[in-house]
Protein backbone atom coordinates (compact mmCIF):
# COMPACT_ATOMS: atom_id res chain seq x y z
CA UNK A 1 0.00 0.00 0.00
CA UNK A 2 2.63 2.51 -0.57
CA UNK A 3 0.21 4.23 -2.98
CA UNK A 4 -1.49 5.37 0.21
CA UNK A 5 1.48 7.51 1.45
CA UNK A 6 2.28 8.72 -2.19
CA UNK A 7 -1.45 9.58 -1.65
CA UNK A 8 -0.83 11.39 1.60
CA UNK A 9 2.01 13.22 -0.15
CA UNK A 10 -0.31 14.70 -2.14
CA UNK A 11 -2.48 15.91 0.25
CA UNK A 12 0.35 17.11 2.73
CA UNK A 13 2.32 18.84 -0.55
CA UNK A 14 0.17 22.33 -0.41
CA UNK A 15 0.82 22.43 3.53
CA UNK A 16 4.04 21.31 2.85
CA UNK A 17 4.85 23.99 0.43
CA UNK A 18 2.84 27.02 2.35
CA UNK A 19 4.98 26.34 5.69
CA UNK A 20 8.45 26.24 4.07
CA UNK A 21 7.19 29.06 1.90
CA UNK A 22 6.69 31.26 4.49
CA UNK A 23 10.34 31.08 5.19
CA UNK A 24 11.41 32.18 1.73
CA UNK A 25 11.67 35.17 -0.64
CA UNK A 26 9.83 35.53 -3.78
CA UNK A 27 12.91 34.84 -5.71
CA UNK A 28 14.00 31.43 -3.68
CA UNK A 29 10.10 30.40 -4.36
CA UNK A 30 10.09 30.62 -7.69
CA UNK A 31 13.25 28.90 -8.29
CA UNK A 32 12.94 26.39 -6.01
CA UNK A 33 9.36 25.90 -5.25
CA UNK A 34 9.71 22.54 -3.49
CA UNK A 35 13.19 22.94 -1.94
CA UNK A 36 13.94 24.01 1.78
CA UNK A 37 14.62 27.50 2.88
CA UNK A 38 18.19 28.10 2.12
CA UNK A 39 18.00 30.15 5.21
CA UNK A 40 14.91 29.96 7.71
CA UNK A 41 13.78 33.91 8.43
CA UNK A 42 10.77 34.90 10.63
CA UNK A 43 11.15 38.13 8.35
CA UNK A 44 7.93 37.40 6.64
CA UNK A 45 5.66 36.58 9.59
CA UNK A 46 6.88 40.23 11.43
CA UNK A 47 5.68 41.79 7.47
CA UNK A 48 2.79 39.38 7.71
CA UNK A 49 1.50 40.41 10.90
CA UNK A 50 2.06 44.18 10.43
CA UNK A 51 0.65 44.55 6.89
CA UNK A 52 -2.67 42.62 7.51
CA UNK A 53 -3.05 43.85 11.19
CA UNK A 54 -3.53 40.34 11.78
CA UNK A 55 -3.48 40.99 15.98
CA UNK A 56 -6.20 43.63 15.63
CA UNK A 57 -7.91 40.41 13.10
CA UNK A 58 -7.34 37.65 15.36
CA UNK A 59 -8.56 39.59 18.78
CA UNK A 60 -11.88 40.27 16.53
CA UNK A 61 -12.11 36.74 15.70
CA UNK A 62 -11.55 35.46 19.38
CA UNK A 63 -14.17 37.87 20.74
CA UNK A 64 -17.16 36.97 18.21
CA UNK A 65 -16.41 32.99 18.62
CA UNK A 66 -16.61 32.73 22.02
CA UNK A 67 -19.22 35.16 22.50
CA UNK A 68 -21.33 33.09 19.99
CA UNK A 69 -20.43 29.96 21.69
CA UNK A 70 -21.59 31.35 24.76
CA UNK A 71 -24.80 32.48 23.07
CA UNK A 72 -25.18 29.21 21.25
CA UNK A 73 -24.76 27.50 24.96
CA UNK A 74 -27.14 29.45 26.88
CA UNK A 75 -29.68 29.32 24.09
CA UNK A 76 -28.97 25.26 23.13
CA UNK A 77 -28.83 23.75 26.45
CA UNK A 78 -32.21 24.97 28.08
CA UNK A 79 -34.24 24.23 24.50
CA UNK A 80 -32.40 20.50 24.63
CA UNK A 81 -33.75 20.12 28.05
CA UNK A 82 -37.09 20.94 27.62
CA UNK A 83 -37.29 18.61 24.71
CA UNK A 84 -35.90 15.58 26.25
CA UNK A 85 -37.91 16.17 29.71
CA UNK A 86 -41.19 16.45 27.98
CA UNK A 87 -43.12 14.81 25.38
CA UNK A 88 -45.97 15.23 23.85
CA UNK A 89 -46.96 16.42 20.00
CA UNK A 90 -45.36 20.11 21.40
CA UNK A 91 -41.96 18.63 22.34
CA UNK A 92 -42.20 16.66 18.77
CA UNK A 93 -42.86 19.58 17.22
CA UNK A 94 -39.92 21.41 18.57
CA UNK A 95 -37.72 18.84 18.03
CA UNK A 96 -38.72 18.10 14.26
CA UNK A 97 -38.01 22.29 13.83
CA UNK A 98 -34.70 21.95 14.85
CA UNK A 99 -34.31 18.45 13.23
CA UNK A 100 -35.42 20.07 9.73
CA UNK A 101 -33.18 22.83 10.48
CA UNK A 102 -30.12 20.97 9.09
CA UNK A 103 -31.38 20.56 5.63
CA UNK A 104 -32.38 23.99 5.48
CA UNK A 105 -29.32 25.20 3.40
CA UNK A 106 -28.62 28.80 5.34
CA UNK A 107 -25.89 30.15 2.70
CA UNK A 108 -28.87 30.59 0.24
CA UNK A 109 -30.08 33.18 2.09
CA UNK A 110 -26.94 35.38 2.83
CA UNK A 111 -28.15 38.28 1.01
CA UNK A 112 -31.02 38.29 2.68
CA UNK A 113 -29.19 37.98 6.28
CA UNK A 114 -27.40 41.21 5.18
CA UNK A 115 -30.33 43.30 4.51
CA UNK A 116 -31.71 42.11 7.87
CA UNK A 117 -28.09 43.46 9.72
CA UNK A 118 -28.54 46.55 7.85
CA UNK A 119 -32.66 46.66 9.00
CA UNK A 120 -31.60 46.35 12.65
CA UNK A 121 -29.03 48.52 12.12
CA UNK A 122 -25.77 46.92 12.93
CA UNK A 123 -24.46 46.23 9.86
CA UNK A 124 -20.80 46.57 9.94
CA UNK A 125 -20.37 45.52 13.34
CA UNK A 126 -19.21 42.74 14.92
CA UNK A 127 -22.07 42.08 17.19
CA UNK A 128 -24.64 41.12 14.20
CA UNK A 129 -21.87 38.24 13.65
CA UNK A 130 -22.27 37.58 17.56
CA UNK A 131 -25.76 36.73 17.47
CA UNK A 132 -25.87 35.21 13.93
CA UNK A 133 -23.69 32.44 14.11
CA UNK A 134 -25.30 31.04 17.40
CA UNK A 135 -28.45 30.67 15.04
CA UNK A 136 -26.65 28.69 12.45
CA UNK A 137 -25.25 25.92 15.23
CA UNK A 138 -28.26 25.43 16.90
CA UNK A 139 -30.14 22.32 14.77
CA UNK A 140 -26.89 20.47 15.69
CA UNK A 141 -26.24 21.85 18.98
CA UNK A 142 -29.94 21.35 20.12
CA UNK A 143 -29.95 17.54 18.85
CA UNK A 144 -27.10 16.61 19.85
CA UNK A 145 -27.52 17.66 23.50
CA UNK A 146 -31.20 16.52 23.63
CA UNK A 147 -29.93 12.84 22.25
CA UNK A 148 -27.35 12.83 25.38
CA UNK A 149 -30.03 14.41 27.91
CA UNK A 150 -32.45 11.68 26.79
CA UNK A 151 -29.61 8.88 28.29
CA UNK A 152 -29.52 10.63 31.36
CA UNK A 153 -31.82 8.68 34.22
CA UNK A 154 -34.72 10.69 34.97
CA UNK A 155 -34.53 9.52 38.20
CA UNK A 156 -31.72 11.24 38.93
CA UNK A 157 -33.71 14.65 38.90
CA UNK A 158 -36.75 13.27 40.72
CA UNK A 159 -35.89 13.32 43.68
CA UNK A 160 -34.47 16.59 43.61
CA UNK A 161 -37.13 17.85 42.09
CA UNK A 162 -39.16 16.00 45.48
CA UNK A 163 -36.90 18.51 47.22
CA UNK A 164 -38.15 21.46 45.62
CA UNK A 165 -35.41 22.04 43.26
CA UNK A 166 -36.35 23.96 40.66
CA UNK A 167 -36.30 23.21 36.52
CA UNK A 168 -33.31 25.82 36.72
CA UNK A 169 -31.41 24.67 39.48
CA UNK A 170 -31.78 20.78 38.15
CA UNK A 171 -30.80 21.83 34.72
CA UNK A 172 -27.10 23.66 36.21
CA UNK A 173 -26.39 21.37 38.42
CA UNK A 174 -27.69 17.46 37.32
CA UNK A 175 -27.73 17.87 33.75
CA UNK A 176 -25.43 20.06 32.56
CA UNK A 177 -22.24 18.14 34.59
CA UNK A 178 -23.60 15.20 33.16
CA UNK A 179 -24.46 16.19 29.58
CA UNK A 180 -20.55 17.71 29.36
CA UNK A 181 -18.94 15.11 26.21
CA UNK A 182 -22.00 16.50 24.62
CA UNK A 183 -21.64 20.14 25.20
CA UNK A 184 -17.79 19.97 24.78
CA UNK A 185 -18.83 18.25 21.41
CA UNK A 186 -20.90 21.30 20.76
CA UNK A 187 -18.35 23.95 21.45
CA UNK A 188 -15.19 22.23 19.64
CA UNK A 189 -17.39 21.81 16.31
CA UNK A 190 -18.33 25.06 16.67
CA UNK A 191 -15.50 26.56 17.27
CA UNK A 192 -14.31 25.45 13.81
CA UNK A 193 -16.82 26.63 12.28
CA UNK A 194 -16.95 29.87 13.65
CA UNK A 195 -13.85 30.58 13.73
CA UNK A 196 -13.11 29.52 9.86
CA UNK A 197 -15.96 31.57 8.45
CA UNK A 198 -15.88 33.88 5.74
CA UNK A 199 -18.08 35.01 3.41
CA UNK A 200 -20.61 36.57 5.84
CA UNK A 201 -17.67 37.82 8.30
CA UNK A 202 -16.72 39.29 4.91
CA UNK A 203 -20.06 41.20 4.21
CA UNK A 204 -21.16 41.93 7.59
CA UNK A 205 -18.27 42.41 10.20
CA UNK A 206 -16.60 44.14 6.93
CA UNK A 207 -13.51 45.27 5.85
CA UNK A 208 -12.69 47.85 8.36
CA UNK A 209 -9.52 47.20 11.15
CA UNK A 210 -11.78 47.19 13.99
CA UNK A 211 -14.24 44.50 12.79
CA UNK A 212 -12.82 42.57 10.41
CA UNK A 213 -11.80 38.95 11.42
CA UNK A 214 -8.62 36.84 10.85
CA UNK A 215 -10.06 35.24 8.30
CA UNK A 216 -10.93 38.50 6.31
CA UNK A 217 -7.89 40.33 7.40
CA UNK A 218 -5.83 36.79 6.15
CA UNK A 219 -6.85 37.94 1.97
CA UNK A 220 -6.04 41.14 2.03
CA UNK A 221 -2.21 39.96 1.92
CA UNK A 222 -3.08 38.74 -2.08
CA UNK A 223 -4.24 42.65 -2.58
CA UNK A 224 -1.26 44.30 -2.78
CA UNK A 225 0.62 45.86 -5.30
CA UNK A 226 3.42 43.43 -5.78
CA UNK A 227 2.33 39.71 -4.99
CA UNK A 228 4.59 38.44 -2.50
CA UNK A 229 4.45 34.32 -1.70
CA UNK A 230 6.45 34.24 1.20
CA UNK A 231 4.23 37.00 2.87
CA UNK A 232 1.02 35.03 2.01
CA UNK A 233 2.27 32.05 3.51
CA UNK A 234 3.49 33.34 6.33
CA UNK A 235 0.39 35.07 6.94
CA UNK A 236 -1.61 31.80 6.05
CA UNK A 237 0.14 29.85 8.92
CA UNK A 238 0.00 32.40 11.51
CA UNK A 239 -3.94 32.02 11.01
CA UNK A 240 -3.71 28.05 11.22
CA UNK A 241 -2.02 27.85 14.28
CA UNK A 242 -4.89 28.70 16.95
CA UNK A 243 -7.00 26.10 15.17
CA UNK A 244 -3.57 23.32 15.17
CA UNK A 245 -3.05 24.35 18.97
CA UNK A 246 -6.49 23.37 19.51
CA UNK A 247 -6.78 20.09 17.69
CA UNK A 248 -3.52 18.93 19.02
CA UNK A 249 -4.74 19.02 22.26
CA UNK A 250 -8.23 17.56 21.31
CA UNK A 251 -7.27 15.48 18.26
CA UNK A 252 -9.49 12.21 19.31
CA UNK A 253 -12.37 14.59 20.95
CA UNK A 254 -12.38 16.85 18.02
CA UNK A 255 -12.85 14.09 15.25
CA UNK A 256 -15.50 12.31 16.99
CA UNK A 257 -17.28 15.17 17.63
CA UNK A 258 -16.99 16.38 14.09
CA UNK A 259 -18.24 12.94 12.69
CA UNK A 260 -21.02 13.21 15.11
CA UNK A 261 -21.86 16.84 14.30
CA UNK A 262 -21.39 16.09 10.36
CA UNK A 263 -23.43 12.65 10.51
CA UNK A 264 -26.59 13.53 12.96
CA UNK A 265 -28.13 15.06 10.03
CA UNK B 1 -45.34 0.78 43.10
CA UNK B 2 -49.00 2.64 42.03
CA UNK B 3 -48.38 5.32 43.96
CA UNK B 4 -44.99 5.89 42.16
CA UNK B 5 -46.69 5.68 39.22
CA UNK B 6 -49.29 7.90 39.91
CA UNK B 7 -47.11 10.82 41.11
CA UNK B 8 -45.02 10.04 37.98
CA UNK B 9 -47.54 10.88 35.94
CA UNK B 10 -48.82 13.54 37.64
CA UNK B 11 -45.47 15.22 37.51
CA UNK B 12 -45.19 14.36 33.81
CA UNK B 13 -48.69 16.17 33.12
CA UNK B 14 -47.74 19.10 35.36
CA UNK B 15 -44.30 19.86 33.84
CA UNK B 16 -45.82 18.36 30.02
CA UNK B 17 -45.89 20.96 27.92
CA UNK B 18 -44.85 23.94 30.10
CA UNK B 19 -41.33 22.73 30.45
CA UNK B 20 -41.10 23.94 26.87
CA UNK B 21 -40.62 27.63 27.43
CA UNK B 22 -37.37 26.85 28.18
CA UNK B 23 -36.64 26.03 24.38
CA UNK B 24 -38.73 29.64 23.46
CA UNK B 25 -35.44 31.80 22.75
CA UNK B 26 -33.92 28.96 20.65
CA UNK B 27 -37.09 28.73 18.48
CA UNK B 28 -36.70 32.61 18.36
CA UNK B 29 -33.87 32.94 17.73
CA UNK B 30 -34.07 30.05 15.01
CA UNK B 31 -36.82 32.04 13.28
CA UNK B 32 -34.88 35.16 13.39
CA UNK B 33 -31.94 34.92 11.83
CA UNK B 34 -32.70 31.37 9.62
CA UNK B 35 -36.05 31.25 8.83
CA UNK B 36 -37.22 34.85 8.27
CA UNK B 37 -34.13 35.80 5.75
CA UNK B 38 -35.23 32.74 3.35
CA UNK B 39 -38.44 34.39 3.70
CA UNK B 40 -37.65 37.26 2.58
CA UNK B 41 -34.98 36.12 0.14
CA UNK B 42 -38.48 34.71 -1.52
CA UNK B 43 -40.31 37.77 -1.64
CA UNK B 44 -37.10 39.98 -3.21
CA UNK B 45 -36.71 37.20 -5.73
CA UNK B 46 -40.24 38.70 -6.97
CA UNK B 47 -39.00 42.33 -7.04
CA UNK B 48 -36.90 44.43 -9.07
CA UNK B 49 -34.68 45.74 -6.36
CA UNK B 50 -31.60 46.56 -7.57
CA UNK B 51 -29.44 47.86 -5.05
CA UNK B 52 -30.13 49.45 -1.25
CA UNK B 53 -30.69 52.81 -2.96
CA UNK B 54 -32.65 52.23 -5.23
CA UNK B 55 -36.71 51.87 -5.06
CA UNK B 56 -38.22 48.13 -5.16
CA UNK B 57 -41.54 47.59 -7.39
CA UNK B 58 -43.07 43.57 -7.28
CA UNK B 59 -42.66 42.50 -10.43
CA UNK B 60 -43.99 38.83 -9.79
CA UNK B 61 -42.58 36.11 -11.55
CA UNK B 62 -41.29 38.32 -14.72
CA UNK B 63 -37.85 38.05 -12.53
CA UNK B 64 -37.65 34.58 -12.87
CA UNK B 65 -38.02 34.52 -16.55
CA UNK B 66 -35.43 37.24 -17.06
CA UNK B 67 -33.06 34.99 -15.06
CA UNK B 68 -33.68 32.10 -16.87
CA UNK B 69 -33.24 33.55 -20.11
CA UNK B 70 -29.82 34.97 -19.33
CA UNK B 71 -26.78 32.48 -20.60
CA UNK B 72 -24.65 33.21 -17.71
CA UNK B 73 -27.21 31.60 -15.06
CA UNK B 74 -27.06 28.49 -17.10
CA UNK B 75 -23.37 28.25 -17.78
CA UNK B 76 -23.00 28.61 -13.92
CA UNK B 77 -26.28 25.68 -13.36
CA UNK B 78 -23.96 23.68 -15.60
CA UNK B 79 -20.73 24.50 -13.81
CA UNK B 80 -22.79 24.15 -10.38
CA UNK B 81 -23.65 20.68 -11.58
CA UNK B 82 -20.34 19.87 -13.07
CA UNK B 83 -18.54 20.88 -9.90
CA UNK B 84 -21.08 18.44 -7.72
CA UNK B 85 -20.43 15.39 -10.29
CA UNK B 86 -16.71 14.98 -10.20
CA UNK B 87 -16.11 16.65 -6.74
CA UNK B 88 -18.73 14.39 -5.05
CA UNK B 89 -17.92 10.91 -6.00
CA UNK B 90 -14.58 11.08 -6.55
CA UNK B 91 -14.04 12.41 -2.90
CA UNK B 92 -16.21 9.76 -1.18
CA UNK B 93 -14.29 6.94 -3.04
CA UNK B 94 -11.06 8.66 -2.10
CA UNK B 95 -11.70 8.68 0.98
CA UNK B 96 -13.03 5.61 1.34
CA UNK B 97 -10.11 3.83 0.71
CA UNK B 98 -8.15 6.13 2.88
CA UNK B 99 -10.55 5.35 5.11
CA UNK B 100 -9.98 1.65 4.96
CA UNK B 101 -6.41 2.12 5.10
CA UNK B 102 -6.31 4.44 8.60
CA UNK B 103 -8.27 0.91 9.77
CA UNK B 104 -5.50 -1.25 9.38
CA UNK B 105 -3.76 0.60 12.00
CA UNK B 106 -0.27 1.45 9.75
CA UNK B 107 2.98 2.46 10.95
CA UNK B 108 2.39 5.89 11.16
CA UNK B 109 -1.19 5.98 11.18
CA UNK B 110 -1.27 9.06 13.55
CA UNK B 111 0.59 11.05 11.01
CA UNK B 112 -1.69 10.09 8.37
CA UNK B 113 -4.75 11.16 10.58
CA UNK B 114 -2.99 14.64 11.43
CA UNK B 115 -2.15 15.06 7.61
CA UNK B 116 -6.05 13.98 6.58
CA UNK B 117 -7.72 16.00 8.60
CA UNK B 118 -5.76 19.20 8.16
CA UNK B 119 -7.76 20.69 5.11
CA UNK B 120 -11.18 19.92 7.37
CA UNK B 121 -9.40 22.72 9.86
CA UNK B 122 -8.89 25.05 7.13
CA UNK B 123 -10.77 27.81 6.59
CA UNK B 124 -11.56 28.83 2.83
CA UNK B 125 -9.79 32.34 2.53
CA UNK B 126 -6.45 29.83 3.90
CA UNK B 127 -7.08 27.61 1.29
CA UNK B 128 -7.49 29.93 -1.29
CA UNK B 129 -4.57 31.81 -0.36
CA UNK B 130 -2.21 28.20 -0.11
CA UNK B 131 -3.82 27.26 -3.78
CA UNK B 132 -3.18 31.30 -5.03
CA UNK B 133 0.45 29.88 -4.92
CA UNK B 134 0.17 26.45 -5.67
CA UNK B 135 -1.62 27.23 -8.83
CA UNK B 136 0.58 30.24 -9.44
CA UNK B 137 2.38 30.80 -13.18
CA UNK B 138 5.45 30.37 -11.13
CA UNK B 139 3.94 27.88 -8.06
CA UNK B 140 4.28 24.92 -6.69
CA UNK B 141 2.15 22.68 -9.42
CA UNK B 142 4.42 23.85 -12.57
CA UNK B 143 7.51 24.07 -10.30
CA UNK B 144 6.99 20.29 -10.09
CA UNK B 145 6.43 19.78 -13.61
CA UNK B 146 9.45 21.71 -14.70
CA UNK B 147 11.63 19.54 -12.52
CA UNK B 148 10.09 16.20 -13.74
CA UNK B 149 10.81 17.60 -17.44
CA UNK B 150 7.19 18.39 -18.20
CA UNK B 151 7.30 21.96 -18.91
CA UNK B 152 4.76 21.53 -21.74
CA UNK B 153 2.25 20.82 -19.13
CA UNK B 154 2.56 24.09 -17.36
CA UNK B 155 -0.12 26.54 -17.25
CA UNK B 156 -1.54 29.25 -15.48
CA UNK B 157 -4.09 27.10 -14.14
CA UNK B 158 -6.36 29.56 -12.95
CA UNK B 159 -6.15 32.31 -15.63
CA UNK B 160 -7.17 29.77 -18.15
CA UNK B 161 -10.56 29.51 -19.64
CA UNK B 162 -9.84 25.64 -20.02
CA UNK B 163 -8.19 24.69 -16.40
CA UNK B 164 -9.78 27.21 -13.92
CA UNK B 165 -12.59 25.36 -12.84
CA UNK B 166 -11.22 22.34 -12.63
CA UNK B 167 -8.68 23.72 -10.47
CA UNK B 168 -11.62 24.69 -8.17
CA UNK B 169 -12.99 21.43 -8.51
CA UNK B 170 -9.43 20.35 -7.50
CA UNK B 171 -9.37 21.92 -4.29
CA UNK B 172 -12.89 20.93 -3.59
CA UNK B 173 -11.71 17.00 -3.48
CA UNK B 174 -8.29 18.15 -1.61
CA UNK B 175 -10.53 19.64 1.20
CA UNK B 176 -13.14 16.81 1.06
CA UNK B 177 -10.66 13.49 0.90
CA UNK B 178 -9.20 13.79 4.40
CA UNK B 179 -12.35 14.65 6.03
CA UNK B 180 -14.41 12.00 4.45
CA UNK B 181 -11.72 10.01 5.42
CA UNK B 182 -11.10 10.23 8.88
CA UNK B 183 -15.39 10.18 9.40
CA UNK B 184 -15.75 6.70 7.50
CA UNK B 185 -12.57 5.42 9.73
CA UNK B 186 -14.43 6.53 13.00
CA UNK B 187 -16.90 4.19 11.59
CA UNK B 188 -14.94 1.67 10.72
CA UNK B 189 -13.01 1.49 13.81
CA UNK B 190 -15.49 -0.89 15.26
CA UNK B 191 -14.43 -3.56 12.74
CA UNK B 192 -12.39 -6.45 15.06
CA UNK B 193 -9.28 -7.10 13.80
CA UNK B 194 -9.45 -10.80 13.89
CA UNK B 195 -12.33 -10.28 10.66
CA UNK B 196 -9.91 -9.03 8.76
CA UNK B 197 -7.29 -11.83 9.86
CA UNK B 198 -10.09 -14.25 9.01
CA UNK B 199 -10.38 -13.02 5.59
CA UNK B 200 -6.65 -12.65 5.29
CA UNK B 201 -6.44 -16.18 5.85
CA UNK B 202 -9.24 -17.14 3.48
CA UNK B 203 -6.97 -14.81 0.71
CA UNK B 204 -8.55 -12.20 0.76
CA UNK B 205 -6.50 -9.15 -0.87
CA UNK B 206 -7.08 -5.66 -0.01
CA UNK B 207 -9.36 -4.29 -2.27
CA UNK B 208 -11.99 -7.50 -1.61
CA UNK B 209 -11.35 -6.63 2.33
CA UNK B 210 -12.29 -3.10 1.69
CA UNK B 211 -15.47 -4.21 -0.33
CA UNK B 212 -16.49 -6.95 1.61
CA UNK B 213 -16.24 -6.15 5.06
CA UNK B 214 -15.37 -2.26 5.35
CA UNK B 215 -18.08 -1.14 3.14
CA UNK B 216 -20.89 -2.61 4.51
CA UNK B 217 -20.32 -1.62 7.46
CA UNK B 218 -19.78 1.99 6.41
CA UNK B 219 -22.78 2.11 4.23
CA UNK B 220 -25.29 3.77 6.46
CA UNK B 221 -22.68 6.65 6.66
CA UNK B 222 -22.33 7.55 3.27
CA UNK B 223 -25.82 9.11 2.79
CA UNK B 224 -24.50 11.78 5.50
CA UNK B 225 -21.86 12.10 4.05
CA UNK B 226 -22.80 13.01 0.43
CA UNK B 227 -25.08 15.32 1.86
CA UNK B 228 -22.76 17.20 3.41
CA UNK B 229 -20.35 17.00 0.71
CA UNK B 230 -23.46 18.10 -1.33
CA UNK B 231 -24.11 21.25 0.29
CA UNK B 232 -20.42 22.12 0.86
CA UNK B 233 -19.35 21.62 -2.50
CA UNK B 234 -22.87 23.81 -3.91
CA UNK B 235 -22.72 26.36 -1.58
CA UNK B 236 -18.67 26.79 -0.15
CA UNK B 237 -17.50 27.62 -3.82
CA UNK B 238 -18.78 31.04 -3.45
CA UNK B 239 -15.96 32.32 -1.24
CA UNK B 240 -13.62 30.15 -3.01
CA UNK B 241 -14.40 31.63 -6.22
CA UNK B 242 -14.47 35.19 -4.87
CA UNK B 243 -10.95 34.65 -3.92
CA UNK B 244 -9.08 32.65 -6.88
CA UNK B 245 -11.11 33.80 -9.85
CA UNK B 246 -13.90 36.31 -9.23
CA UNK B 247 -15.58 33.80 -11.92
CA UNK B 248 -13.52 34.55 -14.63
CA UNK B 249 -11.33 34.51 -16.73
CA UNK B 250 -14.57 35.03 -18.94
CA UNK B 251 -17.89 33.38 -17.13
CA UNK B 252 -15.88 30.14 -16.97
CA UNK B 253 -15.82 29.64 -13.59
CA UNK B 254 -19.27 31.45 -12.66
CA UNK B 255 -20.69 28.95 -10.43
CA UNK B 256 -24.32 29.30 -8.91
CA UNK B 257 -23.58 30.43 -5.57
CA UNK B 258 -20.92 32.96 -6.98
CA UNK B 259 -23.70 34.46 -9.14
CA UNK B 260 -25.64 35.18 -6.43
CA UNK B 261 -22.66 36.53 -4.59
CA UNK B 262 -21.65 39.00 -7.52
CA UNK B 263 -25.10 39.67 -8.75
CA UNK B 264 -25.72 41.45 -5.24
CA UNK B 265 -22.32 43.17 -3.97
CA UNK B 266 -20.67 43.64 -7.42
CA UNK B 267 -23.69 44.17 -10.03
CA UNK B 268 -26.01 45.79 -8.16
CA UNK B 269 -29.35 43.51 -8.99
CA UNK B 270 -30.49 42.24 -5.86
CA UNK B 271 -33.69 40.55 -6.90
CA UNK B 272 -31.74 38.49 -9.70
CA UNK B 273 -29.57 37.53 -7.20
CA UNK B 274 -32.46 36.38 -5.08
CA UNK B 275 -33.94 34.44 -8.04
CA UNK B 276 -30.34 32.58 -8.31
CA UNK B 277 -30.89 32.04 -3.97
CA UNK B 278 -34.15 30.65 -4.05
CA UNK B 279 -32.53 28.50 -7.44
CA UNK B 280 -29.74 27.68 -5.15
CA UNK B 281 -32.00 26.49 -2.26
CA UNK B 282 -33.86 24.44 -4.56
CA UNK B 283 -31.31 22.52 -5.61
CA UNK B 284 -29.91 21.88 -2.24
CA UNK B 285 -33.21 20.52 -1.09
CA UNK B 286 -33.69 18.50 -4.37
CA UNK B 287 -30.25 17.10 -3.66
CA UNK B 288 -30.84 16.37 -0.15
CA UNK B 289 -34.12 14.67 -0.99
CA UNK B 290 -32.20 12.82 -3.72
CA UNK B 291 -29.36 11.41 -1.74
CA UNK B 292 -31.60 10.69 0.49
CA UNK B 293 -34.15 8.37 -1.70
CA UNK B 294 -30.96 7.04 -3.21
CA UNK B 295 -29.69 5.66 -0.03
CA UNK B 296 -32.55 4.83 1.25
CA UNK B 297 -33.32 2.45 -1.64
CA UNK B 298 -29.38 0.97 -1.48
CA UNK B 299 -29.49 0.29 2.26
Amino acid sequence: MAGVWFYAALLALPIYYIVISASKTNEEIFSFPTALPVKWSWENFGKAWEMAALGDGLVNSGVIVAASLLITLVLSIPAAYSIARSDGRLSRAVEVFFAGGFLIPTFAALVATVLLSIAVGLFQTKLFLILYYPATALPLAVILLTQYMRSIPAELAESAMIDGASRLKVLMLIYLPLSWPAVSSVLVVNFIAFWNEYLFALIIAGPSIETRTAQVALPTLAGLKMTDYGLMSAGTVIILIPVFVFYAILQKRLEGALAAGALKG
Amino acid sequence: MVLAAVTRSKRRKRNGSGLLIFSLPAVIWFATFMIYPLFSMLYLSLTDWRSLISSQSFVGFAQYAKVFADPIFWSAFQNTLLQLVIAVPTMTFLGFMLAYYLTLKPVGVTLLRIVCFTPALMSLSAKSIMFFGAFAPDGLINGLLRSVGLDSLTNAWLASESTALYSIIAIDIWSGIGFTAVLLAVRMSGISPEIFEAAEIDGAGHWRKMWRISYPVSKDYFGGLFMLQFLWTAFNSAALILLLTRGGPGTSTYTLSYLMYSKAFVGQSIGYSQVVGVSLFVLGLFGMWAIRRTFRSVV
